[in-house]
């Protein structure tokens, strides 16, 4: 059983590792986490999660790209793939859960990519149909899962307009589910328009804005 | 919209007032070119794909909506996602409801080995060159300048190996995106090369573009590593064929690059648009001494906003930028939405009639 002190030392480690996208020293810290006995869902969310936290922050910084993003993410997943398996039951209970996917006719999916990473460190379990994604696959699968939330993202100026179409056939299927848009040409004032539960601006506003979605599903008795 | 002022009398022809431009001489107004493909297809009662796969269609549509929205461009060939099929992987032309352009539907190298094995294709036989280059011949059949899209760098690697692929490869493997550059600039050399050996009595106005230069995508840094000399290199040999202007479309957001593009070389004068994240007063302050300006009227606001917001954002565009040294053109920020309103089309060439003229 590692101490307090060399836990955060650990921790400090997935955190750095995170940031500096380094995959080889998060997987020796993850490792690590195992075999010192540290709890590995606190390795996950002070040590992990809290370095692509910082990672988002720099990306809304403009201090990292998208290059150093997904380098980040490799590292993140790296972690993960050791980690998750550990991870007790109680601990593991979700925020919620979400379907993810870019629309039919957009292969775009950096975007949808980050913020899937988001609602993963975040605790969500995320239902990713990737991209270019039939309107009709949304509304299939937060029927077979019950997701809180469905979560859209086009880029193209075309595809958006795929957006309130697919709300509209979800809504009509289940009205108590909440939708979230985010991509280039979305604004809080489209997603009004679309009828849309929630607008991303970007990776972290779109956990931050479904976190309060999840809650007022609950508050609700909904979720 | 009552109280605009009156439209103006023309009195030069959408050619003269390119040529004006051209020559560094203020026309009678602003030009108008909306930037506008796949509507134009759509149009006119084509199926979106025809302004990417049939050259005759293409050219032909472009024209017919050139003629009824009465705006200055003419005819393009040209898509984002030029690379993947040129270099032997496959595209998807837009076929569904909610699609706007091709897209690579199978990229041709995305391992370093694919990279290594991947030769300079023939331009005659390559992806969608021969669609460019029947387009051309009708361009020169009809006496214009042959307006076909430069093979660019970047854009067209991450189109061969994948976006995310390439921008790993850009982090951790970095000999692999610069040897798929070489080859990508290599082959975008041959296409300029080609039409200057096969269309030389016409005065062509090439273009150039790329979406995934942006900022939204790459840090400055790695525009100057991965972006500048290349594109640099592709410039300096269309202009040392005998192209005296390109037009160079810097799409996104491009704020943190526009140091970098300020160092390359467009023409005598080339015409640089602007995407509607950069501020035209920006884009002027730093290529507006030697370069006509174009752009930056938001494509979803074109799609989904009022005419009226429209054409105040068509004006506030113009007031801005009518006086930029070396002129100004009214475009789109990016591609006209194929699902635009006609009508909002229309407003951007009142606002260029009731605000555009110089005195």
């Amino acid at each position: 059983m590692a101490t307090e002190a060399r836990k955060k030392w650990i921790l400090k480690a997935l955190y750095d590792g995170v940031v500096d996208f380094d995959e080889d020293k998060v997987v020796e810290y993850s490792k690590l986490v195992l075999d010192e006995d540290v709890d590995a869902y606190e390795a996950i969310m002070d040590g992990l999660a809290a370095g692509m936290e910082h990672v988002g922050e720099m990306y809304a910084n403009q201090e990292y790209f998208v290059p150093e993003v997904l380098m980040c993410s490799d590292a993140l997943y790296a972690g993960l793939d050791i980690l998750r398996p550990h991870v007790s039951g109680k601990e593991a209970r979700v925020k919620g859960q979400v379907v993810i996917g870019t629309v039919e006719g957009d292969v775009h999916d950096i975007g949808k990519n980050l913020v899937k990473m988001m609602f993963d460190v975040a605790g969500f379990t995320v239902h990713d149909l990737g991209r270019d994604v039939k309107l009709e696959r949304f509304v299939e699968e937060q029927l077979k899962t019950d997701s809180d939330i469905v979560a859209l993202s086009a880029l193209m100026t075309t595809s958006m307009l795929a957006m309130p179409k697919v709300i509209e056939m979800i809504k009509a299927r289940n009205p108590d589910v909440m939708i979230m848009v985010g991509g280039a040409p979305i604004s809080q004032e489209v997603a009004d328009n679309y009828g849309a539960d929630g607008y991303a601006k970007n990776a972290a506003n779109a956990v931050q804005e479904a976190i309060q979605i999840v809650s007022r599903l609950r508050e609700m008795g909904k979720a | 919209m009552a109280e605009q002022p009156q439209p103006r009398q023309e009195t030069m022809s959408a050619g003269e007032r390119m040529g004006a431009i051209l020559m560094r001489q203020r026309p009678d107004r602003v030009p108008f070119m909306p930037f506008i493909f796949g509507y134009c297809a759509r149009n006119v009662g084509y199926r979106i794909a025809r302004v990417y796969d049939d050259g005759e269609k293409s050219f032909w549509a472009q024209m017919w909506t050139a003629e009824m929205f009465g705006y200055d461009g003419g005819a393009m060939y040209g898509y984002a996602s030029m690379g993947g099929w040129e270099f032997g992987g496959d595209i998807k032309m837009p076929l569904s409801e909610w699609e706007q352009a091709p897209i690579v539907a199978k990229f041709p190298a995305q391992t370093p080995e694919r990279v290594d094995a991947l030769e300079i294709p023939d331009v005659e036989t390559a992806g969608c060159y021969p669609i460019a280059i029947e387009f051309a011949r009708i361009q020169q059949q009809f006496g214009m300048p042959i307006m076909v899209m430069g093979f660019g760098a970047l854009t067209p690697a991450g189109n061969i190996a994948e976006v995310h692929v390439f921008r790993r490869w850009m982090m951790k493997k970095r000999e692999v995106a610069h040897k798929l550059l070489r080859k990508v600039t290599d082959f975008a050399n041959k296409v300029t090369d080609y039409f200057g050996h096969n269309f030389p009595k016409y005065p062509s106005l090439p273009f150039t573009g790329e979406a995934t230069w942006a900022n939204q995508i790459i840090s400055p840094k790695q525009f100057e590593e991965f972006v500048l000399p290349y594109m640099k290199e592709i410039h300096d040999h269309i202009l040392e064929r005998g192209t005296k202007h390109i037009f160079c479309h810097i799409c996104g957001e491009q704020n943190l690059n526009l140091k970098c593009w300020a160092q390359m070389e467009y023409g005598d004068p080339g015409i640089l648009s602007f995407g509607h994240d950069v501020d035209l007063s920006t884009a002027i302050e730093y290529s507006g001494d030697k370069h006509a300006i174009a752009g930056n009227v938001e494509p979803q606001v074109i799609q989904n906003a009022t005419n009226q917001q429209v054409y105040e954002l068509c004006k506030a565009c113009i007031d801005k930028a009518k006086m930029a040294p070396n002129g100004y053109l009214l475009l789109a920020g990016c591609e006209v939405p194929v699902q635009a309103p006609p009508y909002n089309i229309y407003v951007m060439k009142k606002a260029v009639m009731e605000h555009g003229f110089y005195d």
